[in-house]
Order: structure tokens, then sequence, then C-alpha cells
């Protein structure tokens, strides 16, 4: 046993009294619905239909991002924040997707980043400015490309996370969780052996993307694109053009992914440049037409499949 | 009521000042071993209820008192801190539920204690006003701090630099009181709690800046040369979150690397509470694992050894009074001797005026007794309410 220095235990018994303090252990309780459904808040539309598939009817799950966001982009406010710290479960996607995460004070029991087990194969964006201002030294805020379901496999590998999630918070339904997390992989596994027949036409032709958003899918398909920065609301000026005119002497690319349908104007210009425009929805938030994920994953693979 | 008893009676209350004197010294000396046994007991109850509620303390090797004073009580200076590597090894050994604490600053005088949700569940602290933090730069305050600075749900406070003379130091960060805790009649209620992550703003592990890629952040730009800009300090950094420059906010170097200065463990049980410490051992281990209910014996163990010196010098002033009011009782019978012969003349017999004498000292005894007692089953009672009362203050 240690022997008590004097000076601390001076202070110690000097404040003995005043220290002291009553303990009231009222933990409140976990944030189970009323009807015993599991609170699962997500933060992206491919984590919502994992959760919902898995949990069935067993779940609550509640992805609050407003539809004519980008969740990715988007930050709770107060009220809502203090609803997903009430949750259950917080399933995050990770790979830095939904940064106000870093901001906003969470629980970490049940937080769950489901793409951890895949942490040494998220891709890191180039390209971050260094800069160096002040005592802190030189720094750069580095980023990773975030939407790591556009490669299936990995996307299955966030099933499985979120599958092990629940059956933690509900070991009793592990079995129910377990079986339809195979139909999910099962479904996963198809879209992607559909995309990967629908890209090897593509082969290592030059393509681009309208936005640095396809990192995954195109590591996974053995993809040759490059990135732009283009709205598909909104028509490039001409700086744009000349700089795609300049890309495309570099990269001759006859076919670009779209995250939504461009305008028409848009397209023109690019099909007189000979490039054919495709919509590739990443599906990081919910189809305003109520397509489930996968649909509209489907979907995207289809219009691959339609390209000559 | 007989004679003797009725002349007794009358005698002490001619002589009030003498029998009050009497009576209260008696019953003082006879309260204050007692009250002081009881009052002792119920700190040192109050103060060992938080350490025994208190699994497992994680800090840097050192003076566990240190620790566990910093860790559970806010007072004295914050231990050598760990790092956040020391919370992800508890939490990756599924053996305990790892609570952050980060101590060290102060806003208007009162701790700022970095930590997590957890912690208020842990406690079972609950918000009288408000909600619980929710956002970098947000603060919950206990019901002291709200009640002594006059704060409420929407007002700011500013933690204080570390130092006046610190120019290129840590800069205050002016937080928003998110909500005010319910009194818990302890150091919680003196304390102003935010999320780690704001503290280590508050450290200058993280801040806010203008984009230095945008035209506003030109003049403070000293160079840049492809990916690498280089600022100087006139660059804007935000000493206030708001919703409005939120975003910018970011922390610099490995999260891992982050300081805290202790780390409560709660573990599943009480094998797990045994392999955590486990875990911790060794020559080389820069960490450290402490019970706070052992370290707090351990310097009650000290405490109670003062106390029972205090206690045999009590009886020892007590046995001082005894013998004195034995002396004022034995005087005050020389002096009324020609009274006594009175007594005796006009017929009193010897042992009617024995009785007499005695009822009198029974009488002072009895009192004495009397208010002692009320005074120490009033400390039993209101002792608690009493120090709650001092604590909240």
């Amino acid at each position: 046993m240690r022997r008590l220095r004097p000076t601390p235990l001076l202070a110690a018994a000097a404040c003995a009294i005043a220290c002291a303090a009553a303990e009231e252990q009222s933990a409140p309780p976990r944030a189970s619905n009323e009807d015993g459904r599991l609170s699962v808040y997500v933060v992206s539309e491919p984590l919502r239909s994992f959760a919902q598939q898995i949990g069935g009817d067993r779940v609550e799950v509640v992805f609050p991002a407003p539809p004519d966001v980008d969740p990715a982009h988007w930050s709770p406010d107060a009220e809502t924040l203090a609803a997903y710290q009430g949750a259950d479960l917080l399933l995050a996607n990770g790979a830095g997707y939904a940064s106000w995460r870093e901001r906003a004070t969470l629980r970490r029991r049940g937080l769950v980043n489901t793409s951890s087990g895949f942490a040494d194969r998220l891709i890191e964006i180039s390209g971050s400015p260094t800069h160096q201002h002040g005592p802190a030294g030189e720094h750069s805020h580095a980023e990773t490309a975030f939407t790591t379901w556009l490669d299936p496999r990995l996307a299955a590998e966030q099933a499985r996370a979120v599958s092990a999630a629940l059956e933690r918070e509900r070991p009793e339904y592990a079995e129910e969780f377990q079986a339809r997390l195979g139909s999910l992989e099962a479904e996963l596994a198809a879209l992607d052996a559909r995309l990967e027949q629908a890209t090897a036409g593509i082969g290592a032709a030059p393509i681009l993307f309208s936005h640095p958003v396809y990192a995954y899918f195109e590591r996974r398909y053995a993809l040759n694109g490059r990135s732009l920065h283009w709205e598909p609301d909104a028509h490039p000026d001409a700086a744009a053009w000349a700089e795609l005119d300049a890309l495309l002497e570099a990269h001759p690319a006859r076919l670009i992914l779209w995250e939504a349908e461009p305008l028409a104007q848009t397209r023109g210009e690019l099909a007189a440049r000979g490039v054919r425009s495709v919509v590739f929805a990443p599906g990081g938030n919910r189809a305003p037409d109520g397509e489930s994920w996968l649909e509209r994953m489907n979907a995207n693979a289809a219009r691959l499949e339609a390209v000559p | 009521m007989s004679g003797p008893l009725y002349l007794a009676w009358r005698y002490l209350a001619r002589h009030p000042i003498k029998t009050a004197i009497l009576v209260a010294s008696i019953a003082l000396i006879a309260f204050l071993p007692a009250g002081l046994d009881s009052l002792v007991d119920q700190s040192a109850a109050r103060l060992t209820a938080r350490a025994d509620s208190t699994p497992l303390l994680v800090g840097a090797k050192g003076s566990a008192l240190d620790l566990v004073l910093s860790g559970l009580y806010f007072e004295s200076d914050p231990p050598t801190p760990v790092s956040w590597s020391a919370l992800e090894r508890v939490a990756e050994s599924g053996l305990a539920e790892p609570i952050p604490l980060h101590l060290g600053f102060r806003a208007r005088g009162h701790p700022i204690v970095g930590t997590s949700l957890e912690y208020f569940d842990f406690r079972g602290l609950s918000v009288a006003a408000g909600r619980l933090m929710a956002m970098l730069g947000e603060c919950v305050v206990g019901a002291g701090v709200a009640r002594e600075l006059g704060v409420s749900t929407g007002d700011s406070l500013l933690s204080s630099p570390e130092s006046v003379f610190d120019l290129a130091g840590v800069y205050p960060l002016r937080m928003r009181v998110a909500g005010i805790l319910a009194p818990s009649y302890g150091p919680d209620d003196r304390a102003v709690f935010v999320d780690v992550k704001t503290a280590w703003v508050i450290a200058g592990l993280g801040h806010g800046h203008q984009d230095l890629r945008s035209p506003e952040a030109e003049a403070a730009v000293l160079s840049r040369e492809g990916e690498r800009v280089v600022a100087n300090a006139a660059v804007v950094e935000y000493n206030e979150i708001t919703e409005q420059n939120a975003a910018s906010f970011h922390f610099h170097g490995d999260r891992s690397g982050h300081p805290l200065s202790a780390v409560i463990a709660v573990p599943r049980d009480e094998k797990a509470r045994v392999l955590l410490m486990g875990r911790f051992e060794g020559g080389d281990e820069t960490v450290q694992v402490v019970r706070p209910a052992g370290v707090m014996d351990e310097l009650l163990d000290t405490v109670l050894t003062v106390r029972s010196y205090v206690v045999a010098a009590m009886r020892s002033v007590a046995v001082a009074t005894l013998a004195t009011a034995a002396l004022v009782f034995m005087l005050s019978l020389r002096l009324r001797q020609r009274e006594v012969e009175t007594l005796v003349k006009i017929g009193a017999a010897r042992g009617s005026i024995a009785v007499l004498l005695a009822s009198e000292v029974v009488f002072v005894l009895a009192a004495a007794a009397l208010v002692a007692s009320v005074l120490t089953l009033a400390v039993r009672h209101f002792g608690d309410a009493a120090i709650r009362a001092l604590l909240l203050t």
C-alpha cells in the first residue's frame, strides 16, 4: 500500500467536508421505444436501408436528414442532435462522412462506425491544402473519400457491421437478423456482379465523374476516371468548359457519370464533344420518388448496361 | 413534589445564571465528542460514497491521491495527462466502459470538466433547465455555478486564460450555456461541463479559422506553394463556436495523442475490474489504474486517526470540566454552610438535607444530559442537510 503524501493529505483533510457529495445513482434508462423496438439513428440512406432490412420490425430506424440536402454536408440542429443522443444505436458511415459528428456530443455507447472494419482500405483524397499559421505548425485538413457503399463489397461489410450492432443490442433476435443479413448480402453480391458486368465494357477507357464521389466505385471496377466539380442543376461557365476541353485532350473520355440528371443544355454540350451523360446516383439520401437504395443502385446498373 | 426536591428546584431557580452556566458547560462537553463523531461520520460517508461509486480511475503514474482528488472532486492541480489512447485501451479491452475527464481550465473560478454524455448517466445527474451539451462550444453548468454566477440557459461563459501574461498561450473560448444541472450536493454542482472536444479547443488542439483558400483570408496568407499555404497571425481564429463557423472547427494531430486528465472506467463486473487492473500492471507501464475507494479509505484512516486524537483531547477536557463542576458544587456547599445549619435548627433531618443537595446536582446533570441529547439528535438528523446547504452555497 502506498504511503500518503502529506501535502495532498492536508488539502484533502481540509476539503473533506467541502468535497463530500451526495450520490444519486438513478441512471436514465436507454431509449428503446415504448413498443420495445430498438431506436436506431443513421447518417445515410444506405445505412437506413441496411438497418431496416436487417432489423425488420424489431427496430425503428430514423434518418433525420431532409430529403433535399446532401447528408454528407448536412448538420443537424440541436433538437435533432438531442434525438441522436437518445438513440439506442447511432450507425455512422465513418470515413469522414457526416462530419458534423466531429463537432457534436454523442454517446460513445451505441455509436457504431460501420466502416471501421476496412479502415485500411479507405481512400484518402489527395490535394488537401497544407497550411501553417500560429504555433500549431504545419497541418492539413486531409479528407477521405466517403461514399464507401459504392463498392458493394464494402457495402456488404457495412451491412455486417450493422447486423453485429443489432445482435449486440438484441441478442434474442440474432438468428432473425442473421437470416435477413444473408438475404441482403445476396442482393449486394448480385448488384456487384451486375455492376462488374456493366462496367466491363468501359474497361480502362477514360471516363469522367461530375463530382469526386465515385472513388470506391472507380477502384472496385478498375475504371480510369477523372473528377470534375460540376453540379447537375447548374450550367458550367466558360472557364469550366475550357478546363474540360483541356482535360479531354489528355483524358479523352466518352462517358461522364452524374449524381443526378444534368441540365439538358449541359447534356447537349457534352454530347457535342462526344461525351455521353449517364446518371449514377450515389444514393446517400432518400430518393424523392421513394425508391429503395438497392432499387436505385440497380437502376444505376441498368443505365450503365444501356451504354453501348 | 416532596419538600427537599421542591427546595432544590427553588434553589436552582433562584440562581439561574449559575445553573445555566453549569448546565451549558456540562451539556457541551458531553455533546461535543458525540456531535463531532456524528458529523465526521456523515462527512466521511459522503466522501467515500463518491469514491465507492467510482469503480476505477485511470491516469498517469504518480500520486494516486492527486489523481483521485482531481478526478472525483476536481480539486487540486490536474494530474499529469494521459493520452486518449489510454481510454481506447480501456474501451478495446471490452472489460469496462470508459468515461473521459479533461481538467485544468476554469471559467470564472469554476473548474471546466471535459467529458462525455456517459458521465451524466454514470453520476445520475439530471438537467433542471435546458438540455445537455450537444454541439462543440456548449456547456452545462452545475446548480452551484448557475446560482453563484447568475447564468441561465442561452447565456455565455468565457473560459479563463491559463495566464494573463501568456500572450501566445491558449485563447479563451466563449461557451454557450445549454443547460443547468439539478443540485447534486457535490463537486458536480460547482463545475462547468463541456464535451471533451470543447476542452481540446480551449487547449488549442482544435480551432476554427477562415478558409485560407477564400479571398477574405488573402491578407493573412504569407505564401502559397502548390497545396502548401503559410499564413501569419492575422488569420481570423474564432473564439466562439456558432452555427455559422462551426464547420470550420477542426482538430490537429492524431486523436489518440490528445490529452486526458483521467478516465473513469466502469467495469462490467468484479472479474472484469480485476482483469482490467492487471492489464495496466507492469514496470514500463506509464498508466495506472486506481480504486478510488481504496485511496479514500487510506486517506480517511489518517483523517480518523486525527479525529481520535481530538476526541481524546475532548475527553480530557470533559474530565476537567466535570472536576470543575464538582468543585463548584463543593464550594457552593461550603458557602451554604449557614443555610444548612439553619435547616438543621428548624428541624430538618440530615437525610433530607442530603437529599436536597443531591437533588440539585441531579437536576443540573439531568438538564445537561437532556440538552446534550437534543443537540446530538439534531446533528444526526439535520447534519446531512446542513452539510448539503453548506456545499451548495
